[in-house]
């Protein structure tokens, strides 16, 4: 128990009501949008969840990779990532394990789960060789073992990386930090293929015709780009009033800062890679998914996502990139807040980006299909269900600084970090 | 500068402890001197600050080398494959943005590292084989445990015996005068 808890840490059950009654919406939603076959509905809770499952992973690497080159800036702010890890096994409990154990959620995302389906080609998915190729791995139970394993790793990983860390506070011993080091090198490269599955299984699989091997590279650098935004936003919150108040310095910002210019490059070079060799290759099976982003099947013209990866582009990736060029940028409290707050919506577009276009089968068009529109009133709910998990988030963060010290005051690095310097 | 100062590159006195030098620096940056310097064994933290030393112009450079690449990779692409001998290459445009884009990149990276590597050359004023604080047999010592502030003849503050008590003042020892 920590000896003065934060003033903020009271607040969490607000935060527990609120998201849990926005999710009732969005469940709501779902369920509804499900009895009428339709998979948008589902799709929401699925944009909400990996929007939170994608920075709680980004958290995660971030605090063992901080470990393992023993970062001299980290350890303030890692203890706040700490407390807030143990949110991401029940992002995935409240969304993505019900869906996937529920037949009918299960049958309308994830398309070959459901035998019957008629494919654009007028084949039933049963019928479909591409599925039948690859169903050593797209098969439910070894899906629905998968899921499982995801929320079994990474909450055995978050402890393991919890535990030492919050005994340290009070045995006052240094073997904690070289364990720690330990299970961070070791638990980088298991989580590193971990979430290369889960990013394959909870977004690639949405269209399970298309394939991409920099898929989970690409899902590793939104999830660091969503983890520093989220973490410029916390921090600088937690440095007005709450547990990080006259402990945040600029030099914290301006390595922050330099770390999301980093990846904002990394991200543009992941996403522009794999749209390159795509359109290099020139290969049917792959080029449709980018074609249905870009094309309206009818007419042949520009279609609505077309202009949302334009945004991706311009928005996401040239924006924060050239205003993180700047110096100021990354020092200067609101700028950079501004900044993440960019980072944030654009993480939330590259998403629907990747989850919601669709080939839906449509008997009679020239080419079979037609493609899920961006704008359609369940953005709504998707910007719900990311709050409401966001709510769930914050207040497992908050309850989880009422029981522990706040800022890990026995780490043997824990000055070196207080007086971090640029 | 009177013609006594045009052999002399300025006055150097040397300090034992980092404090002291910090404070030190700090005075020197408030009597409002422009040509000095500070040198020392390690890098003290926050001695940018105490000398009021500006940020480094190094970056406009990298910037503008970044953009001069990759402006000098699209005309490159541009003029060999859609202007010079236009060549149809797997059903592609002759030029868009998407596939030459790993030449402007590169020639981005290229040019960005040239302007870096080239402007911190020039901004260090760099080649320079010698340098008259070599002759101060106290200043070998800079590299291993001691600390020096030198006022620079060019620095239009600077008079010879006023910059040598300037520095007493300071708590300097061994002070001495510079000839280039």
């Amino acid at each position: 128990m920590s000896a003065t808890p934060s003033p903020l840490s009271v607040h969490w059950r607000k935060f527990l009501f609120a998201g849990l009654a926005a999710l009732a919406v969005v469940w709501f939603f779902a369920a509804q949008s499900a009895g009428h076959d339709d998979h948008r509905g589902p799709l929401a809770l699925v944009v909400g969840a990996l929007f939170w499952v994608s920075t709680l992973i980004g958290l995660l690497m971030l605090t063992m990779i901080t470990r393992v080159f023993d970062a001299g800036w980290a350890p303030v702010i890692r203890r706040t990532w700490e407390l807030v890890l143990p949110a991401l096994p029940i992002v995935l409990l409240l969304s993505i394990v019900p869906m996937a154990l529920i037949p009918k959620f299960r049958h309308l995302l994830w398309e070959w789960t459901n035998a019957d389906h008629i494919l654009p080609s007028g084949h039933t998915v049963a019928a479909d060789p591409i599925l039948t190729a690859k169903s050593w791995f797209l098969n439910e139970t070894f899906f629905l073992a998968r899921i499982a394993y995801y929320v079994v790793f990474f909450s055995a990983l978050i402890w393991a990386l919890r535990r030492p860390s919050f005994a340290q506070d009070t045995d006052r011993t240094a073997s904690h930090t070289h364990r720690l080091h330990a299970i961070s090198a070791a638990g980088i490269p298991v989580a590193a293929v971990s979430l290369t599955m889960l990013a394959f299984d909870c977004l690639m699989a949405l269209s399970y015709h298309w394939f991409s091997t920099m898929y989970g590279v690409w899902f590793f650098a939104l999830s660091i780009r969503l983890a520093l935004a989220f973490t410029v936003i916390a921090t600088y919150r937690l440095s007005q009033g709450g547990w990080l108040d006259g402990i945040l310095n600029q030099a914290h910002r301006h390595v922050l800062g330099c770390l999301m210019l980093a990846f904002t490059v990394f991200w543009a070079y992941i996403s522009f890679s794999q749209y390159f060799l795509i359109y290099t290759a020139n290969i049917p099976e792959e080029t449709y998914w980018y074609n249905i982003r870009e094309f309206d099947p009818l007419t042949g013209s520009k279609n609505q996502w077309w202009g949302v990866s334009m945004y991706l582009v311009f928005g996401f990736f040239l924006l924060p990139f050239l205003t993180l060029l700047f110096y100021r940028t990354k020092i200067v409290a609101g700028r950079l807040l501004a900044v993440a707050s960019l980072i944030f919506v654009g993480g939330l577009v590259d998403l629907w980006f990747n989850t919601v276009p669709r080939q839906i089968t449509a008997a009679g068009t020239p080419e079979g299909f037609v493609v899920s529109p961006f704008l359609t009133p369940y953005l709504a709910v998707d910007v719900l269900a990311v709050l409401g998990f966001g709510a769930i988030v914050v207040a497992l963060l908050l309850r989880a600084s009422g029981r522990h010290e706040t800022i890990p005051v026995h780490d043997p690095r824990i000055l070196e970090s207080i007086n971090y310097h640029e | 500068m009177n013609e006594r100062n045009e052999r002399i590159h300025g006055v150097a006195c040397t300090f034992r402890q980092p404090a002291d030098v910090f404070r030190a620096a700090e005075q020197v940056r408030d009597a409002g001197w422009t040509k000095w310097d500070v040198h020392t064994p390690f890098p003290i933290h926050g001695m940018d600050q105490a000398m009021g030393l500006p940020r480094s112009p190094v970056p406009r450079l990298t910037l503008l080398g970044g953009v001069t690449g990759f402006v000098t990779g699209c005309l490159l692409t541009w003029y060999t494959n859609a202007f010079d001998y236009p060549l149809v290459v797997g059903g592609k445009p002759f030029w868009s943005v998407i596939f030459p884009f790993p030449v402007l990149y590169e020639c981005t990276i290229l040019f960005a590292a040239f302007g870096t590597f080239f402007g911190q050359f020039i901004f260090n004023r760099l080649p320079r084989h010698h340098h008259p604080l070599f002759d101060l047999p106290q200043f070998a010592r800079v590299s291993d445990d001691t600390f020096m502030i030198v006022l620079e003849a060019s620095d239009p503050r600077f008079h010879v015996d006023e910059s040598r008590n300037f520095l007493q003042s300071l708590g300097g020892s061994e002070i001495t005068i510079v000839r280039d």
